[in-house]
């Protein structure tokens, strides 16, 4: 078993923290990653779509604000500005009468501003420091991704080493996954071959799956929309970051197109599982292909160049 | 693993390793705890504030017997002069001199304590006591009134055996005493009244017991001592010697011996000498600290001295008792973290905090490992039923957590009460470590439910719980203790140890599951359905 786990070029955890994230991101960099509003303040610098921030508490008084500041979206989502994997998120609709609904069950006002507070206090921020409540526009599901996930909103994520997008996997909430596109809560991954654009393998639960559980639409050869645009602003979202090993997350928008959702430092391994290939291949390549680590990073080559260059090396490791 | 640091952890690991081998085979420390119940080593740390006068401080000093053999006595006391005295009924430490300001005087000494039996000889074989003896030792004094009125009184209704009879008439006062007499702690310490409430401290009792026996015409003082359990402070107690036919025979009310002492009694000294007292000083105070060791008295002295002055400069038994209790534990830690990484780097399990697992297993090293499970899961499902309750209130978090805490103490205390009707081990034992781990544990298991669910906080919990559990064993083991005390070099080598599961960029266990599904039916390419 662990020597097909190592032909396949399989990384895990230790292999991860040790030869990537611990040498390839540098800790002082990963306050901005780590705050989703610092991330949403650096794309807008560098002209990256990202979804709308509609309101921001950061004091308890706002929170008991918050109610009375979201008058007239039909829709938001509130999130915790330093969350991870997705805890404390919340989506939230609007009935014609101005109450909330949650999951299509009526959710009370006072539950809104209690769970701001939660978020205010740290309860989902790493490490449990003060934190801020963001409330963004609620995107919507691609039309063409739509049969795939009636539950909730999919996100492609896109893992980029030393600046070349080098795997990709698009998360299909479930009706299990409550909406939420993690796969440890039981959401679909799916592997995704980046030079196509089209879903090539998918798991559930660790489990392999073919149909999305739901629907029972097929998930595999499924068409990405726009995808050449997401892995454009994913790369272009990292470059700034100076972060060698990130995880972007993009969400394609039914109206505004590729949105990205936010950058991750220490992305998970379940991408391998879901492309049924392992990293180290087109890690190893990226670095035989630009010297060591130390010398010079492709970080100033065009960002189509690099697109290109990724799906290279995505192409020689699966052929 | 890189060259730098396959190096870099096997040069801290032959270090280790190497002054351990050296200690331990050429010159042939002892590897293990040879003896089971080894000897304790008690020490007597004694405070006076002096006025600048002349003025003296005597303690009562410990001497072989039956049942107890003390060795390797030290007395350290600055500039004081230190004498023995050694008197008829007891030993007594003097120290004297000019005492000023604060003064710290040590004294301690190693016990190697046994049960020790007294048989009470039958009748007859032996001579008559002497009228002397008889004659001081039936008298009544103050802390043993055997010439009240209620005492003869009582006496006349517990109908006792006629004066030939003398082990019927002592075991009928005894049985009295033990079984008629409650023992309350907060009660007195005086014989009359634990006489007249049928209840009283356990000097009381024992008191009591002395002043009758005096009353019946048996001789009998009182004898001091000190309790000595693992894991809790000394405690000082008082209990009884009667004479029964020339032979002196230990006898407690409270602790419910008749001539057999247990073996963890330690006698001072008899009579109603105080353990410590001070002449000319502002103010006194002493304690006692002891610990156990499971070494046989020869070997103590090798490791204590070994033949190397290096070494006999680095051995920790030099150091004072209490310095020497921490440090035994202090020392268990590294090897607890060690179990930690392995635990989580090369098995993957999911556990809460990094060292919380350890300190969870170090919060409840006290307690017998059922038992300390059953406090975490008993406070665990305080949290969860708590939480539940507590959510449909939406307070804010840090209020929350504190009406947590509250819970939490309240628990303990609860626990702390059952504990005393049901004789379980202190909980406390003289500090509120577990309290302060069992409340940050009870954070974690909110939190993590609050933020992935009740479930990942459940799972969590008992793998942080379980992994406790088998690190829990080794924070016990006298073995291991013992080890980590004797050889402390060996943290080194763990720090060697713990280079190389830093340095470890394989899979973990945990993942070859994770993985697993990648093994079916692969490669296939494409996949379509």
């Amino acid at each position: 078993m662990w020597s097909r786990f190592t032909k396949m070029g399989l990384v895990g955890i230790n292999r991860r923290n040790a030869d990537f994230t611990l040498r390839m991101n540098e800790r002082s960099r990963y306050p901005l990653v780590d705050n989703k509003l610092a991330t949403k303040q650096m794309c807008i610098r560098e002209g990256i779509p990202v979804p709308q921030l509609l309101a921001i508490a950061e004091l308890h008084v706002e929170a008991r604000r918050l109610p009375d500041r979201l008058r007239g979206y039909d829709s938001f989502v509130l999130k915790p500005a330093r969350g991870a994997m997705g805890n404390g998120i919340l989506v939230v609709r609007t009935d014609p009468d101005g109450g909330y609904l949650r999951g299509g069950r009526p959710f009370a006002r006072e539950d809104l501003i209690y769970h701001t507070a939660g978020i205010i206090s740290g309860l989902y921020a790493l490490a449990g420091h003060r934190d801020a409540a963001l409330v963004e526009e609620r995107l919507e599901t691609h039309l063409l991704l739509r049969s795939l996930s009636p539950d909730g909103v999919p996100d492609v994520r896109i893992i980029i080493y030393r600046g070349i997008p080098v795997m990709a996997m698009i998360r299909l909430p479930t009706a299990q996954s409550g909406g939420r596109a993690n796969l440890h809560q039981g959401a679909i991954g799916a592997g995704i071959d980046i030079t196509r654009g089209r879903t090539t393998h998918a798991v559930l639960r660790n489990r392999r799956v073919f149909r999305h559980p739901d629907t029972d639409e097929s998930v595999l050869d499924v068409a990405i929309p726009e995808f050449g645009r997401v892995l454009e602003i994913a790369v272009r979202a990292t470059d700034p970051t100076g972060l060698g090993y990130v995880g972007a997350d993009v969400v394609v928008d039914a109206v505004r197109g590729p949105v990205l959702l936010e950058l991750n430092a220490r992305p998970g391994l379940a991408i391998q599982v879901a492309n049924r290939a392992g990293l180290m291949p087109r890690l190893a390549a990226v670095d035989e292909r630009f010297g060591p680590v130390d010398g010079p990073w492709p970080g100033t080559l065009p960002v189509e160049e690099r697109v290109a260059i990724g799906q290279d090396i995505a192409k020689e490791a699966m052929a | 693993m890189s060259r730098p640091v396959f190096f870099s952890g096997l040069l801290l690991l032959a270090f280790g390793l190497g002054l351990f081998a050296t200690k331990a085979f050429y010159y042939e420390l002892p590897l293990t705890p040879s003896v089971a119940p080894g000897p304790w080593q008690v020490e007597l740390r004694i405070h006076i504030r002096g006025d600048g006068r002349r003025g003296s401080v005597r303690a009562l000093l410990p001497s072989s017997g039956p049942g107890q053999t003390i060795f390797d006595e030290r007395s350290s006391s600055g500039r004081l002069s230190f004498s023995i005295r050694d008197q008829d009924e007891h030993r007594l430490g003097v120290w004297t001199g000019f005492l000023e300001d604060i003064q710290e005087i040590v004294y301690q000494f190693r016990v190697q304590s046994q049960r020790a039996e007294t048989v009470i000889p039958p009748a007859g074989e032996v001579e008559a006591l002497r009228t002397t003896l008889v004659r001081r030792y039936t008298r009544p004094t103050p802390g043993l009134p055997a010439s009240a009125p209620d005492v003869a009184e009582l006496l006349d209704q517990l109908d006792l055996p006629g004066p030939g009879d003398t082990s019927g008439r002592l075991r009928t006062i005894f049985s009295f005493v033990a079984h008629e007499v409650e023992r309350v702690s907060s009660a007195g310490d005086d014989a009359l009244l634990t006489l007249a409430q049928r209840e009283g401290s356990a000097e009381g009792k024992e008191r009591l017991l002395i002043t009758l026996l005096r009353a019946a015409g048996l001789p009998a003082r009182v004898v001091r001592g000190l309790e000595l359990r693992e894991g809790v402070a000394p405690e000082a107690r008082l209990w009884g010697e009667v004479n029964v036919h020339g032979v002196w025979v230990q006898v407690s009310a409270v602790q419910g011996f008749l001539g057999e002492r247990p073996a963890d009694l330690v006698e001072l000294g008899r009579g109603e000498q105080a353990r410590v007292e001070a002449t000319g000083v502002r103010a006194v105070g002493h304690r006692y600290v002891a610990i156990r060791e499971p070494l046989r008295p020869d070997e103590i002295a090798s490791m204590l001295a070994p033949d190397n002055p290096i070494l006999a400069k680095l051995s920790l038994y030099r150091l004072p008792v209490g310095s020497q209790a921490a440090l035994r534990v202090l020392l268990l830690l590294p090897l607890g973290a060690l179990l930690v990484a392995v635990f989580r780097n090369l098995i993957g399990i999911p556990t809460y905090g990094t060292f919380m697992t350890v300190l969870i297993a170090l919060a409840l090293r006290q307690f017998p490992l059922a038992l300390g499970l059953f406090l975490v899961g008993l406070v665990i499902g305080v949290a969860v039923v708590a939480r539940a309750g507590l959510e449909r209130l939406r307070l804010l978090m840090v209020p929350r957590l504190s009406i947590l805490l509250c819970l939490v103490v309240l628990v303990v205390t609860g626990f702390a009460l059952a504990g005393e009707d049901y004789k379980l081990p202190d909980l406390f034992a003289g500090s509120v470590f577990p309290i302060v781990i069992l409340t940050m544990l009870v954070e974690r298991i909110y939190i993590t439910s609050s933020e992935e669910g009740l479930r990942e906080a459940l799972i969590q919990g008992a793998w942080s719980v379980g992994v406790a559990a088998m690190v829990h064993p080794l924070l016990r083991s006298e073995n291991a203790t013992y080890l980590m005390f004797s050889f402390p070099e060996l943290v080194v080598a763990i720090m060697g140890a713990l280079i190389w599961v830093g340095g470890y960029t394989g899979y973990r266990v945990s993942e070859l599951f994770r993985f697993r599904t990648l093994l079916d039916d692969e490669p296939t390419g494409g996949g379509r359905v």
